[in-house]
């Protein structure tokens, strides 16, 4: 069942007088569950079609589906209750709020879903517990590493159970140790409760991680190939050498 | 609710200094503005209590006629009905008779109109405060013999007319027959009330001995009444003037015989509004501008949370939520500042020798106790609060309206 539909999608922009043509007809579905990657160089038009599938942009033409709702036409007011309702996003910087705490920052979440108070702790406490950060659950952003924050950031975009997690470069700003414990997390996730990752990445690791690879240029789709992730071929051996 | 209204609380303390520049001139706008509001209240009811614990009283009952004309023959006899239905008003404290005439103080080097009271010297103690003005280090002392061949003038008509204690002035007025009657007094004291015109335009001596000299018999001008308060005199006055039940009388109430002062008054009170709009115009731009800097600085971040689905009306609450902080901290500091200025003024006064002169011709007094009402502290906290949240408004519809993709883009 497909969580994202995408037919004939173009984004235009003016850009100082001249039109630049971010996306130049796209055609995408991208299926629930799935763990797939956007790769692509810088101005390929990556980023421009998160945004679109996050509905934080409009497009100038084509159609968009995500999670059952046509983007176009919908107001400021239901996009916004369908990034909160159906998406979680997770950025290259982290964007965690500054005042608040990594348990309140995942709680935010489900305090704009009307979630009861005790529920929204509980639920924030597992989640932190899920990735790692116990014992981290009261410190602000600044009394955390990188890798602890983007792992704040993964609670956070999870801890609703969105369908679909929109992540923009995650691992850009991480060592690579870090990035693999961060893909690794998110690949378990993915598996563990069926929640559909992409990613927009020029990334090697991220692009070996993915089930599915679609390469963009210059604004349309150059590949589209599904494999098997690295981290799944690297447990494939481990069995067999067992 | 709570989570927006922590978070407007944390937000106020990322930029310390900022936040603190701005509850500090809350603070000290408070602290004037109550300040003001005090001095005006003490200024305003030092003034109507001085007038009307000297010349007005709460209400006085006379003839009709007799407060446009003051004419000695406009005059009445107490008799027991009047007297019962004082008495017998629960919100009357007490009552004198007095006896009023123009007369002219002659002594030889000059002399002086003005208008004499003839009073009973200890109900005149429980009307006015006439007992306490008189000056003991003159070297004489209130009248005590309503008979006696005395008289009271004030320190400063007895510079005018150059006559210590102890010295003698002719009285000469017109008597109840309209024919010019004269009399030697001797000057027993010498007073000085807050109210500089009354003290030159008024002079007290035994009512039995006026009443003699005028031919009044044992009629009088009037009865001073003194109430339980200023604001009870609107509910006495119908009372009062149905238990009399005499229509040749009248029963006025200080507001009916100071017009000019209950103007003053509502003067002064409408003062005050230009007090509010100058804390409003300096408290509204330094908080919209303190709010715009911080919004402009969490640009970003406020496009991050639109990002996650924070809806623009939350992130207005928020912004107003961040001001609502602003002002309370600024108010609650302001009011502890006051309420301690206030209390400490209440005991030592706030002294006004230098301006004696002009503070006396308002009759106000040179030493001023300022206070507030309760309803000076609703109106501070509602003019604070509210300056705030306008203050508010057009940076947190700013920030509702940060488009998030914008915002995501700025560093």
């Amino acid at each position: 069942m497909e969580i994202i539909t995408i037919k004939s999608l173009i984004k235009n922009y003016d850009g100082e007088g001249l039109e630049v043509h971010a996306l130049r007809g796209i055609d995408l579905s991208v299926r629930r569950g799935e763990f797939t990657a956007i790769a692509g160089p810088s101005g390929s038009g990556k980023t421009t079609l998160l945004n679109l599938i996050g509905g934080l942009d409009i497009p100038t033409d084509g159609t968009l589906t995500v999670a059952g709702n046509n983007l176009a036409g919908m107001s400021a007011k239901e996009l916004s209750d369908m990034r909160l309702n159906s998406i979680g996003f997770i950025f290259q910087a982290y964007n965690l709020i500054p005042v608040l705490t990594a348990l309140e920052n995942v709680e935010y979440i489900l305090l704009l879903q009307g979630v009861g108070k005790s529920e929204r702790r509980d639920r924030s406490r597992r989640i932190l517990k899920e990735v790692g950060l116990a014992k981290e659950i009261d410190r602000r952003p600044k009394e955390l590493s990188g890798g602890q924050q983007q792992r704040v950031a993964v609670a956070r975009a999870i801890v609703s159970e969105p369908e679909l997690v929109l992540a923009d470069e995650p691992t850009a700003n991480l060592d690579q140790k870090t990035g693999a414990g961060l893909l690794d997390l998110m690949h378990d996730l993915n598996h563990k409760k069926n929640i559909t990752f992409l990613f927009s990445t020029h990334d090697r690791m991220v692009m070996e991680y993915a089930e599915r690879l679609i390469s963009l240029t210059d604004g349309m789709i150059a590949s589209d190939k599904k494999k098997k992730s690295l981290k799944e071929s690297a447990e494939k051996k481990l069995k067999k050498q067992r | 609710m709570k989570t927006f209204i922590m978070l407007g609380w944390r937000n106020l303390w990322r930029q310390k200094r900022r936040s603190l520049v701005v509850i500090f001139s809350i603070t000290l706008g408070v602290l004037m503005m109550m300040f003001a509001l005090g001095l005006m209240n003490g200024i305003i009811t030092q003034m109507l209590d001085n007038s009307i614990s000297t010349k007005l009283g709460h209400l006085v009952v006379h003839k009709k006629g007799f407060f446009e004309n003051m004419k000695l023959e406009t005059n009445f006899y107490p008799d027991q009905r009047i007297l019962r239905a004082m008495k017998s008003d629960p919100d009357i404290v007490a009552s004198a008779p007095r006896v009023k005439a123009f007369a002219m103080i002659r002594t030889g080097e000059s002399s002086r109109g003005l208008i004499v009271l003839g009073v009973y010297p200890e109900l005149e103690k429980k009307v006015s405060k006439m007992n306490e003005y008189t000056l003991a280090d003159e070297g004489g002392s209130f009248l005590d013999d309503p008979d006696a061949n005395e008289i009271m003038i004030s320190k400063s008509l007895a510079e005018k007319l150059d006559v210590l204690v102890g010295d003698k002035i002719v009285l000469i007025l017109q008597d109840s027959k309209s024919e010019m009657a004269g009399v030697g007094l001797t000057v027993r004291g010498l007073f000085q009330t807050p109210v500089a015109d009354y003290d030159n335009s008024v002079a007290y001596m035994g009512i039995k001995r006026l009443q003699n000299i005028t031919g009044l018999g044992n009629n009088i001008s009037e009865i001073m009444v003194v109430a339980t308060g200023k604001e009870a005199v609107d509910s006495i006055k119908p009372r009062l003037t149905a238990a009399i039940g005499d229509a040749s009388l009248e029963v006025m109430t200080w507001k009916d015989m100071a017009p000019n002062l209950v103007s003053a008054v509502r003067m002064i009170d409408s003062m005050l509004y230009i007090y509010y709009a100058i804390f409003f115009i300096t408290v509204v731009f330094s908080i919209a501008n303190t709010l715009i800097m911080s919004i402009m600085e969490r640009f970003h971040e406020i496009g991050v949370m639109k990002s996650i689905g924070t809806r623009p009306s939350q992130i207005f609450f928020i912004i107003m939520f961040e001001a609502v902080n602003l002002g309370l901290v600024g108010l609650t500091a302001g009011i502890v500042c006051g309420v301690i200025l206030l209390q400490v003024l209440q005991f030592t006064g706030l002294d006004f020798s230098l301006f004696m002169d002009a503070m006396r011709q308002w009759g106000a007094g040179s030493i001023i106790y300022p206070f507030l009402y309760p309803k000076d502290y609703i109106i501070t906290i509602l003019v604070v609060e509210l300056t705030t949240c306008i203050a508010a408004i057009y940076p947190a519809v700013k920030a509702a309206r940060i488009k998030p993709l914008d915002a995501l883009h700025y560093v």
